[in-house]
């Protein structure tokens, strides 16, 4: 059985998000006035095994090598 | 004295080295801010230089080419009059769709800086006239230069004769080995490798000279 | 205060019981609130230099005419004559590239180039000196990655040129990286330094760049510190570098001193808004009052102590005259970035710190700066380590040509191609000589001339002798760059050292200053910055003390500088020698031992003498016999189609011993007659080794491999060698 999962990776509330803060410059800069802008990463997985062992393996990738923990967090969804 | 204007996105970091490469060439230069419009006909050319354009955040170029200068650029280019981007300022017109394509990440997935050999396929109605140099080298300096299109889109570029150079070794996963595109009526032109780096003995190579 | 919250206060704040006692005698009470996060920050080792100090002042000594304006700065200011002036400086961000290679790399790009564009210097050079452990060791292509990615993606993007650099592997790097960056600026001749010390009571302290967060908090005294186990409890510290907003920072400031609006301007490292504030008062013996809530935080809850320790990068102190401040703040508006008065300069000279209207303290800046504590760290005279009588090597000649073929293309031989195709190399139009050379030469826009740049530090000859490694970290350099015609004018150094309160390494550390300071003054290139990284040393274990360094210098033009590699088949090869001391290479003999003494006047003559040589046009190529030995420094200069053949029978031993010093001349045959006249005038001994063939590469009888296969090994570094471990 396959099962799909979706990533999503944001930088951490607390450390500087660059990109966030470029794009977010631009909109303003061309009157596209938005309050808060942050840029992160999707990434979607496609799991073979039992609904419980995908789950635990999606879990796995996204905490050991999708995110790196020192700047990033991450959220897994089925899909 | 003949004005070529040389556009300024915050970022931009060849664009006091294009500026002194017009001026070498006994044109007036002159900075366009990114966030003005311009007088399209106060120059004889525009030039869009390399650099990390607002950061090259979201993609390369995406972000410049929504600022206002660019509609001047747009509007200039459809007049008819020469444009060039050169490395990220080709990112820019390709984003703007001023030229066809998509600049991606290269296949290495890696900066890479180093010289490359080239060769004219196609010529600009105004850039790099010399006919006599189909054989060209120069730097190349560049993360996200991997020239993309369709099947489709790509066949209709070979078609249209608007592959301006291509690479002799294929550095970045380029399709096609593409490192320059014209637009369909060739008077604007966008490179990946830096024409600017190369134009007197001690930079290491002169081919870039004869591309103004 | 009970003990046990009196200890883990000195603890948390990294104060030991007798500084407690120093500060509590200065201000005739103990210290309150923020005050212990101030008296943390600046009483660091990172920002006092409270162990290095009394060494460093010895390279006071070295400073001649041509060093201008280095009263009280970070860095002196080198004349070139002609107007052209030079500010450069090299700094280490260790520790944090160890816990986030990517962001620990980048953000010491960030921190270096802050640090000379904020003298009025537009940066046009960077080098890297990096050492790393054993490739195969834990986590270390990871760190190789992420460093050079970092380095990479930070000096391409803000477009400085990374020109040079040096790439060390050893097993003593294993769990401490060293990741030092050069940078090099230019003040062309209408320019003028912009200096950091406050003045004039009444003008506004003005703070530009971006806002502050928690980044990096307390980082400045975690970089004083070993690293030990728990190293993952402090994550939280990463700093995050952005190259965009360093560039808008760069052209701003460029614009704001240009236009005369600026009194003094001081970048936010180590200790940001607090190391700024204190040292600018502290220099221009004045006051500031500052109001922390006017500063713009990225995140309201952030606490004053935060506010004062935060290193968020890209960010700037600078103080302004109050009728100059809208045209200042028009100029970062127009760059996009954000000009705050924050507070005032006052004559009473005390730094009041104010927080929504109450006074946090007001303390005078000199107790922090000025009389931070000094140590004079227990140290022995040196005595020369691992000298021997002779050496010998039993390495067969059949072994040898194996060796020698799988160093060329060991991680030791190639890795620094890896490494320089990743950085933007011609950024800024002035290279004539990028990092895919020994040494880089820039070409300065206004007098044309050469402006060399290299960096250097042999940590296997640190390993050996930290007397002999010392003068060499100066020597050798500045002979690669005399064999390219250029002549050394300034230094600058990092000192990356273990633990100082260790004796036997802070001996070497005294051995290395003093050696630094000798060689400098032979060669009369001042030492004119440099920066201390102590407490590079994980669970006990200390790297070898590396005395990075970073050399200037300059050459009249640059045109026809002797090239790298053979360049003339047929052309004659010459190896000049004046050689004090040897050691066997210890890529082919793992023995640590030397024979011989270090003579530093005969070896500063030398350098000289090549020097001047390295300009006749009939030199073709030229190398200093480096890493190696002669055997592999031959194989360097080799090339497809243009190999060498030897006249002379060389033994093994010949070619795996490193001197100290020989070069490598490869002459115009035409003209052979004429250079051999020009040494024997110098009194230089020489030899002729062999001349510069088509196909082979011949040592000896015995010696000898297809050059084909001298290329392959040497190919095989090019993107290849961290791919292939995976």
């Amino acid at each position: 059985m396959k099962h799909k999962f979706g990533v999503k990776i944001m930088p951490r509330e607390v450390i500087l998000d660059t990109q966030g803060r470029a794009v977010e410059q631009t909109l303003k800069l061309n009157h596209l006035d938005v309050e808060m802008c942050r840029v992160g990463k999707y990434v979607e997985l496609e799991i073979e095994g039992t609904a419980d062992d995908a789950r635990l393996k999606a879990e796995m990738i996204a905490k050991k090598v999708l995110h790196n923990p020192l700047i990033e967090t991450y959220e897994v969804k089925g899909l | 004295m003949k004005k070529i204007g040389v556009v300024r996105f915050p970022g931009s970091n060849c664009d006091r080295d294009v500026f002194q490469y017009v001026q070498d060439h006994q044109y007036q230069a002159e900075y366009l801010w990114h966030l003005d419009q311009f007088n399209i006909h106060d120059y004889e050319g525009i030039i869009l230089p390399g650099g990390f354009s607002y950061g090259d955040y979201l993609r390369a170029g995406a972000l410049s080419a929504r600022s206002p200068v660019m509609k001047s650029v747009a509007d200039f280019a459809q007049k008819g009059r020469p444009v060039l981007g050169i490395c990220n300022g080709f990112q820019v017109l390709v984003e703007t769709h001023i030229l066809p394509g998509a600049l991606v990440q290269n296949s290495g997935l890696k900066f890479i800086d180093g010289w490359v050999n080239l060769k004219f396929e196609n010529q600009s109605t105004f850039w790099a006239q010399k006919e006599s140099q189909k054989n060209i080298r120069l730097p190349i300096a560049h993360g996200e230069g991997r020239f993309y299109a369709p099947q489709a889109e790509l066949e209709k570029i070979e078609d249209c004769g608007q592959v301006w150079l291509r690479y002799e070794s294929n550095p970045n996963g380029s399709l096609n080995d593409i490192a320059g595109v014209l637009n369909r009526t060739k008077n604007v032109a966008g490179l990946m490798p830096h024409p600017e780096r190369a134009y007197a003995d001690w930079m290491g190579g002169i081919d870039g000279w004869s591309f103004l | 205060m009970n003990q046990i919250t009196h200890e883990g206060k000195l603890k948390h704040y990294r104060i030991s019981q007798a500084e407690y006692e120093k500060i509590c005698s200065m201000l005739g009470r103990p210290p309150e609130g923020v005050e212990w996060a101030l008296f943390s920050a600046l009483w660091s080792e990172h920002c006092s230099y409270k162990s290095s100090k009394i060494h460093l002042k010895k390279f006071g000594k070295t400073l001649n005419q041509t060093v201008v304006n280095a009263e009280g700065e970070n860095a002196g200011v080198v004349d070139l004559g002609q107007g052209e002036r030079v500010v450069f400086k090299m700094e280490s961000h260790n520790h944090p590239s160890f816990i986030e290679p990517y962001q620990g790399a980048a953000t010491g790009v960030g921190g270096i180039l802050r640090d000379i564009f904020t003298m009025g210097a537009r940066p046009i050079g960077l080098a890297d000196y990096l050492c790393f452990g054993n490739i195969e060791a834990d986590r270390m292509k990871t760190l190789v990655e992420g460093v050079v990615k970092g380095i990479s993606g930070y000096g391409n993007s803000v477009g400085v040129p990374t020109v040079t650099g040096q790439t060390n592997f050893d097993p003593a790097y294993n769990k401490n990286i060293l990741v030092n960056a050069m940078a090099v600026g230019l003040l062309r001749p209408n320019e003028k330094v912009s200096l950091s010390a406050a003045k004039g009571p009444g003008n506004c302290v003005v703070y530009v760049g971006a806002k502050t967060g928690k980044d990096g908090v307390h980082g400045a005294a975690m970089a004083s510190e070993s690293f030990d186990e728990n190293s993952e409890a402090k994550k939280p510290n990463v700093q995050i570098g952005d190259p965009y907003f360093e560039k808008l920072l760069i052209e701003s400031c460029f614009e704001v001193l240009q236009k005369n609006l600026v009194v003094a301007i001081q970048d936010m490292g180590a200790a940001g808004i607090t190391s700024s504030s204190f040292e600018m008062s502290s220099k221009g013996q004045v006051g500031m009052m500052i109001q922390l809530d006017q500063v713009p935080v990225r995140d309201s809850s952030i606490q004053p102590e935060e506010i004062l320790l935060s290193e968020s990068q890209e960010r700037m102190l600078l103080v302004c005259e109050p009728q100059k401040f809208s045209e200042l703040s028009q100029v970062f508006e127009k760059w996009g970035l954000d000009a705050v008065i924050i507070g005032e300069v006052i004559a009473e000279r005390k730094v009041k710190l104010y927080w929504k209207g109450h006074c946090l303290t007001s303390i005078d800046p000199d107790l922090l700066v000025e009389k931070a504590p000094v140590y004079e760290r227990p140290y022995h005279a040196w005595k020369s380590q691992n000298q021997t009588e002779k050496i010998h090597s039993n390495l067969q000649p059949k072994d040898y040509i194996s060796q020698l073929i799988s160093y060329l293309g060991s991680t030791h031989g190639t890795a620094r191609d890896y490494i320089c195709s990743q950085y933007d190399q011609r950024v800024g139009l002035m290279t004539a000589r990028g990092a895919d050379h020994d040494v880089a030469i820039l070409r300065l826009p206004d007098s044309k001339r050469g402006l060399g740049m290299t960096v250097g530090c042999r940590p296997s000859v640190m390993k050996c002798d930290a007397q002999l490694g010392g003068f060499d970290s100066v020597f050798y350099p500045a002979l690669q760059m005399a064999a390219k015609g250029i002549k050394t004018l300034a230094i600058t150094d990092c000192l990356n050292f273990g633990n100082p309160e260790k004796p036997e390494i802070m001996s070497e550390f005294v051995a290395a200053v003093e050696a630094i300071r000798d060689a400098s003054l032979i060669l009369d290139a001042p030492v004119v910055s440099g920066n201390v990284s102590f407490y590079n040393e994980t669970l006990g274990q200390n790297i070898i003390s590396t005395p990075a360094t970073g050399l200037i210098g300059l050459r009249e033009t640059v045109a026809q500088i002797p090239e790298d590699q053979f360049q003339k088949i047929g052309s004659q090869v010459y190896l000049l020698s004046s050689v004090s001391a040897k050691m066997l290479s210890p890529y082919f003999e793992n023995k640590k031992s030397w024979i011989g003494k270090i003579e530093p006047q005969k070896t500063g003559q030398f350098i000289q003498k090549i020097q001047k040589l390295s300009l006749l046009t009939s030199v073709l190529s030229t190398q200093a016999v480096g890493r190696g030995g002669l055997g592999v420094s031959l194989a360097r200069m080799c090339r497809p189609g243009f190999g060498f053949q030897s006249f002379i029978e060389m033994s093994v031993a010949d070619l795996i011993t490193e001197t100290f010093y020989e070069v490598i001349f490869e002459v115009d045959h035409d003209a052979q007659h004429d250079f051999e006249t020009k040494l024997k005038a110098e009194n230089i001994d020489y030899k002729i080794l062999g001349k510069v063939t088509e196909r082979t590469f011949n040592l000896s009888q015995e010696i000898h491999v297809d050059l084909l296969r001298v290329n392959q090994a040497q190919n095989k570094g090019l993107g290849g060698f961290i791919e292939n471990l995976a």
